[in-house]
């Protein structure tokens, strides 16, 4: 005799978690933070990467990282690992970081300078185009035809270089790219100089370390930013708080004075807005700063004598840039600085901060690297304290949502962007 | 293309060039691009000797491929192919390698500038714009001592004479045994490039020819302002004779400066391969050049190099070579 059990009621644990997740999506209330597991759980995590990060045009790098043919850097989204080098032509190319042998990380180093791409275990050898110009020791039937890398999409929009994992990336990227570029492309940032580039790791989301960029709510946390940075960011003027009244006065009439400049010199300036309801959301405008108006130092002026662009004035406020999902972007007279958030864990990202200035821009000579980086690393220490605490906070069982303010606009437009995401992945 | 190639026949070019024709063995077309070399392995005097010669003749004639070789003064190779090579004599070859190509930098107007015997890759390129009718416009410039010594020098007129955008200028040190020059005259400069080539900014330009010619011309195109990435070049360098050893062939020391070793490599050796025959294992793959596994520092010396795209510019000022594709000029220290 035997006894047979059949568990007929246990569906499969994938299933049952793809069902939890369609219904936190599906409760998700508008205007109000995200539940605790989009914070928190490694199932989230996982479909953020697939959902988001695999389908969408990121920003990962610059073009004056890679500036000579054979220059490549490495970033990894996720489980992938992408290889962006500039190839014999020129031009970026992308490539999955595998080896066509084994599998094997073709690339170990963050960045460098390479003839070839040499994988470091069997010597496959791949030209910059991805062909596979080598292998050792193979039968006399073997294609090297068939083995080229895997490629991924690149694009270089003004300077700055994108990638998409997807097969087919999102169509409205072209667009975008043409409306940003004519922004950009006066500061020259092809050809610019890589002046730092920092690699900070925050504890806590990614979506939370770019809430925490789409709102100046909290600003009063960056003293140093607050310096040149109007703190009325996000305010409709007539919710002006009374202490910000001074300042914001002085926006309007620097932004008048500014808008001529930008008319002169043939800058376009005018916010573009469309954050949400497309698939490559942005925002872009240029506009004031405080105190001498040119960069973010201490004083507001220039930190470099040699200015983006040669252009023919420092005093050219900043040149914002939002990109959905991981990138913002700040450029002023006299240096640019890029900024992209990659996911590590569920409760750890990768904020890499490059900070850029004139291709003949000399250290110790036209510029002083410790006041070029004061602003940015102090706001950016400051706002990983800020995301670590986030994070700390909505890890409690006993947190709920809670509402967005007027001036968090922006992080309403990225968590409804970002559900938007999640729902079309879940009907996939 | 890599096997035996039979001799088919041997043509006179100037006093001191010849052309040899070669056929493969097996019947088989020759596919390569204009521009490229083969590494050739010759048995002279019971003694495999390499040696990389670029195909003067174009991919579009590929039943046959050519090699013009300029006989050098006390040079083992070319004496020998000039004295002994007749048709009916087998030779081995490799290939085709190089990246010194106008099918790697399709332009729409080209500038073609050689000294000496660095005419050959110029010639296969300008053969085969020829032949395919190509509208790329070309403006070919050979430096030679004497108008005697310009090589293919009625072929050249005839591609000028009869394709209208093919235009070719001779600059000669000096007048010849029986003709007067009236060309222009003395060395290659930035004015008498100009004059034969006005628009020389928007040409891509190749250059082959001695490293003397080659450092001036590089001084020229950067005077006239023409981005590096335009500019592609190729240097073939003859060795100076140096002490002729018993081996027959000229020797040179190679000093390792890591292991203490000091080893004899010949002019027509690569390094990687002097070190095996001595038993020293480098560290090294794909022998081409490609793979930059045996990259090494030169210390000391001169070495003439055609790496395959496994070393870029910026490695080569910082004195980086490949040892599979480099051979010795004169004595040398490598850090190995």
């Amino acid at each position: 005799m035997s006894i047979v059990t059949t568990p007929a009621t246990v569906r499969p644990r994938e299933e049952r978690g793809t069902s939890r997740i369609q219904d936190t999506v599906a409760r998700r209330v508008v205007g109000h933070s995200l539940e605790r597991p989009f914070y928190t759980d490694r199932e989230f995590f996982d479909l953020d990467i697939a959902a988001v990060f695999t389908r969408h045009w990121l920003f990962v790098a610059v073009d004056a990282e890679i500036p000579e043919p054979g220059d490549y850097t490495t970033v990894e989204i996720g489980p992938y690992s992408v290889i962006v080098v500039r190839g014999d032509d020129e031009n970026p190319r992308a490539f999955h970081n595998v080896c066509r042998h084994r599998g094997a990380r073709l690339l170990d180093g963050e960045r460098g300078s390479v003839g070839n791409l040499v994988c470091g275990y069997h010597k496959w050898t791949y030209g910059t185009d991805g062909a596979l110009r080598y292998a050792p020791s193979q039968p006399g039937d073997f294609d090297p035809g068939c083995f080229g890398l895997k490629t991924v999409h690149v694009r270089s929009v003004g300077g700055l270089v994108f990638v998409c994992l997807a097969d087919q990336p999102p169509a409205d990227f072209t667009e975008v790219a043409a409306r940003i570029e004519p922004y950009l492309l006066p500061h020259g940032l092809r050809r610019a100089k890589v002046a730092a580039r920092t690699d900070l790791v925050e504890d806590g989301n990614w979506k939370l370390v770019m809430e925490n960029n789409r709102e100046c709510y909290h600003c009063d946390g960056h003293p140093e930013l607050l310096r040149t940075f109007f703190p009325t960011y996000g305010y409709a003027g007539k919710d002006i708080p009374a202490p910000l009244r001074p300042a914001h006065e002085r926006y309007l009439r620097t932004g008048a004075e500014l808008r001529e400049t930008y008319e002169r010199l043939g800058l376009p300036y005018a916010l573009i807005e469309e954050l949400d309801h497309r698939t490559t959301g942005f925002r872009i405008q240029r506009d004031a700063l405080d105190l001498a108006g040119e960069s973010f130092t201490k004083d507001g002026r220039a930190a470099c004598r040699r200015l983006l662009g040669d252009l023919p004035t420092p005093r050219l406020g900043h040149l914002s840039l939002h990109m959905q999902p991981n990138s913002w972007f700040h450029v002023v007279g006299d240096h640019a600085i890029t900024f992209s958030a990659l996911p590590l864990a569920p409760d750890k990202t990768l904020l890499r901060t490059t900070w850029l200035v004139h291709p003949d821009a000399e250290e110790g000579v036209d510029y002083d690297p410790d006041t070029l980086l004061a602003v940015w690393t102090a706001t950016n220490e400051q706002d990983a304290r800020l995301v670590a605490r986030a994070q700390r906070g909505v890890s409690s069982p006993a947190y709920t949502p809670g509402p967005y303010a007027p001036t968090e606009y922006q992080v309403e437009a990225f968590c409804s962007w970002y559900v938007a995401r999640l729902r079309e992945e879940l009907r996939r | 293309m890599t096997g035996p190639l039979v001799c088919r026949q041997v043509r006179d070019v100037t006093h001191d060039m010849k052309t040899f024709v070669f056929e493969a063995s097996e019947p088989a077309l020759f596919r390569h691009d204009p521009g490229q070399y083969l590494t050739f392995t010759f048995e002279i005097d019971g003694q495999e000797i390499d040696r990389c010669y670029t195909l003067s003749s174009p991919p579009s004639r590929p039943l046959l491929a050519s090699i013009t070789v300029k006989r050098v003064p006390g040079g083992r190779v070319s004496n020998w192919l000039h004295d002994h090579l007749t048709p009916g004599d087998v030779v081995r070859a490799r290939g085709p390698l190089g990246g010194f190509s106008t099918a790697r930098h399709p332009a729409p107007a080209y500038l073609f500038l050689s000294g000496g015997s660095g005419i050959t890759p110029l010639m296969s390129m300008t053969r085969t714009l020829y032949d395919l009718a190509s509208p790329a416009d070309v403006v070919f410039v050979h430096s030679a001592r004497t108008p005697d010594d310009i090589p293919f020098r009625q072929e050249l007129e005839l591609m000028a004479a009869t394709a209208p955008q093919i235009r070719v200028a001779h600059v000669c040190e000096d007048d010849g045994a029986v003709e007067r020059w009236d060309g222009h005259r003395g060395r290659l400069t930035l004015d008498v490039l100009r004059q034969i080539a006005p628009d020389l900014p928007r040409r891509e330009v190749f250059t082959c020819g001695p490293q003397g010619y080659m450092r001036a011309v590089r001084r020229m195109l950067a005077t006239a302002g023409l981005p590096e990435d335009r500019c592609h070049e190729e240097s073939f360098e003859v060795p100076a004779p140096a002490a002729v050893k018993a081996t027959g062939g000229t020797s040179f020391a190679v000093r390792l400066s890591r292991s203490g070793a000091t080893i004899a490599c010949d002019t027509g050796t690569p390094l990687l391969e002097a070190a095996a025959r001595a038993g020293i294992t480098l560290p090294s793959s794909c022998g081409q050049g490609l793979c930059g596994t045996c990259v090494t520092t030169l210390e000391k010396g001169t070495v003439d190099m055609r790496p395959g795209g496994g070393l870029r510019p910026g490695d080569v000022a910082r004195n980086k070579i490949l040892l599979c594709c480099s051979t010795p000029l004169e004595d040398l220290v490598i850090d190995a």
